[in-house]
């Protein structure tokens, strides 16, 4: 079951993270045919770029947490025994599912709270600023509904968290 | 403030061991420390930084360069391109190192990512140089050494962390200035590598590298030209002013997808989704990182760390030599234990406020920051290509790290010239105007 929603959670931000590409590969494409070819950049191409890179980090920053792929420093824990590795885990997972939950998830919903109430809009493209903050509240439910699921899965008993679908990653260097 | 920044470190170190992710150790030290230190609404505004960090549009090249990498990569680009090395540079004596050595230069380059170029280069020629006489650890030590010199050619994503943590930096500056200490790092290692081979004898007769080719050296360098072209258009675009820098980035995805899914066709249409969410979680990756960190030197900044470093490290020595040094030192020691990201964004903004009060030009100093950060991908204990390679090449850390000793020494060698040679960097950008 459990993995069932995370699957559907991996699929989904997966197709929202695939239409983000294409928009934003189209939409700086269409500033520099403008400008270059019209002879007048489109307004709006620019900030509209910038507003679908913070949605697209975002949403991949909890693909990344899903897959079990964000960088860490394996230094101690692959030396020490089982269980203390087991421990030194759910520490971890409970220390993403702390940080996710209160500064992405809960701060970042009031500042787009805030944001809603200050009523200041983008200027080429006419929306709030809060649509824009929104990625970050949003990602950051996202990783800790799943971190404090791995909690549980590990105290419950599992040794390791592995997503079923993660396809083997390619480490960004 | 003392204390503060206590508890950021000590979070920061504790966290780490723990095997954290580093963008949430970031971010967690971060907040932690803002509390220390007595700041007000800590959870709205780290929350804030983070959204804020990511709002430029210089960073969208990132994205752009991942996905047209993980394009490019995921076709026959390695076979194209060893070809390509081999049918210029295998004939002679010790080839097959050369050709190993330019196909990874280029592979990093056009792929953006040493990861990549040690895995796909690697798979093909560790197994083939295996076979031609020469032993598995010098192989797996030159793959994961050459693969590094991709992250000082353009175009580089390392470079657009940097320009944008450093603020006021020029990404075309940093690309063109990582054109010459690229190659030199790449000559370096090409040349260590040819003289532990001659003298030790290692391919010797068996080696016919060239003859095993069927095509022309006109074929090869046909075929491997569309990829080429890749970089030729990102830097051509740039420097005649034509694109931006992640303009450049978004034609390079064009220019990828073109060449996969319609000249080449080795990419099917249905490879292609799975393709760009590992792109999306790979920016991801990144990009967490840089929001975090951009909330931390915030926080730096607004504690005045950066002077506080500059002032130690001034009181230290006065002799911007000593100084480059000691920072050089530091610096190889994270690399050793931090991937190159993280480093580049959390050193950055403590080290760049010394280096420019010495002298330094901010570009030369990223080169500086980049070369000394590759070492470190190539050291234990934690050294993403070295483990790449003994995994691709079927060998242990241990083992393969007795090899590497030439080619750190290659390495650092170029990074002393590069620290030391300030022209190294600065001249090509000053010819061609990107830079004053």
């Amino acid at each position: 079951m459990w993995n069932h929603i995370k699957r559907i959670t991996a699929t989904s931000l997966g197709w929202v993270a695939i239409a983000v590409f294409i928009v934003l590969t189209a939409d700086v494409l269409l500033g520099v045919f403008s400008r270059k070819i019209l002879g007048d950049q489109v307004r709006w191409t620019e900030e509209l770029a910038r507003f679908l890179l913070v949605w697209i980090s975002f949403l991949g920053g909890a693909i990344a947490y899903l897959d079990d792929k964000h960088l860490g420093v394996d230094l101690l824990v692959d030396r020490i025994n089982p269980a203390a590795q087991r421990l030194a885990r759910i520490v971890t997972h409970a220390l993403v599912f702390a940080f996710a939950l209160a500064v992405m998830g809960i701060g970042g919903t009031q500042l787009v709270i805030d944001r809603f109430d200050s009523g200041q809009v983008l200027s080429a493209l006419q929306i709030n600023k809060a649509w824009f903050y929104l990625a970050v509240p949003v990602s950051g439910y996202v990783i800790s509904l799943f971190a404090i699921g791995n909690v549980i899965a590990l105290l419950a008993g599992a040794t390791d968290i592995v997503n079923p679908e993660s396809n083997d990653g390619e480490v960004p260097s | 403030m003392t204390e503060g920044l206590a508890v950021l470190l000590a979070v920061f170190v504790a966290l780490m061991l723990l095997d954290a992710p580093i963008a949430f150790v970031i971010g967690i030290a971060t907040v932690m420390a803002a509390w220390a230190l007595g700041y007000g609404d800590v959870l709205i505004s780290v929350a804030r930084d983070m959204g804020n960090g990511l709002d430029s549009f210089a960073l969208l090249a990132i994205p752009f360069f991942i996905l047209a990498g993980d394009l490019m990569g995921a076709g026959g680009l390695a076979g194209r391109l060893i070809d390509f090395a081999a049918v210029f540079l295998g004939r002679f004596r010790g080839g097959l190192a050369m050709v190993n050595t330019l196909t990874c230069m280029l592979f990093g380059a056009i792929s953006g990512s040493a990861a990549a170029a040690v895995s796909s280069v690697g798979g093909t020629l560790i197994p083939e140089m295996n076979r031609k006489g020469y032993p598995k650890d010098f192989n797996i030590a030159l793959t994961a050494t050459a693969a590094t010199t991709g992250l000082l050619i353009p175009p580089s994503n390392v470079m657009i962390v940097y320009a944008v943590v450093a603020s006021n930096v020029s990404i075309s500056a940093l690309f063109i200035a990582g054109v010459i200490p690229g190659i030199v790092v790449g000559l370096l290692i090409m040349g260590v590598a040819l003289i532990v081979s001659r003298r030790n004898g290692y391919g010797g007769e068996q080696e016919h590298a060239a003859g095993e080719i069927k095509r022309s050296a006109l074929v090869c360098t046909w075929r491997a030209l569309p990829s080429l072209l890749l970089v030729v258009f990102v830097l051509g675009g740039i420097l005649s002013g034509w694109f931006t820098p992640t303009e450049a980035s978004a034609v390079a995805v064009l220019w990828a997808f073109l060449l996969a899914v319609v000249i080449y066709r080795e990419v099917p249409i249905k490879m292609l989704p799975r393709l760009a969410v590992g792109s999306a979680r790979t920016t991801g990756i990144v990009m967490l990182l840089v929001a975090v960190s951009q909330a931390m030197s915030g926080l730096l900044t607004e504690e005045q760390v950066p002077k506080f470093v500059s002032e130690a490290l001034l009181g230290f020595s006065s002799n911007p030599l000593m100084i480059l040094l000691t920072i050089n030192i530091i610096l190889l020691v994270v690399g050793t234990f931090m991937d190159m990201t993280p480093a580049v964004l959390v050193f950055t903004p403590i080290f760049l406020p010394v280096a420019v009060g010495i002298g330094i030009d901010p570009v030369h100093f990223g080169m500086i920051l980049i070369a000394n950060l590759c070492i470190g991908l190539c050291t234990p204990p934690v050294g993403t290509c070295l483990f790449l390679g003994c995994s691709v090449g079927k060998s242990n850390i241990a083992r393969v790290s007795v090899s590497m000793l030439p080619f750190y020494g290659a390495m650092f060698i170029g990074l002393m010239l590069i620290t030391y040679w300030p022209a190294l960097s600065l001249w090509l950008p000053k010819l061609l105007g990107v830079m004053k």
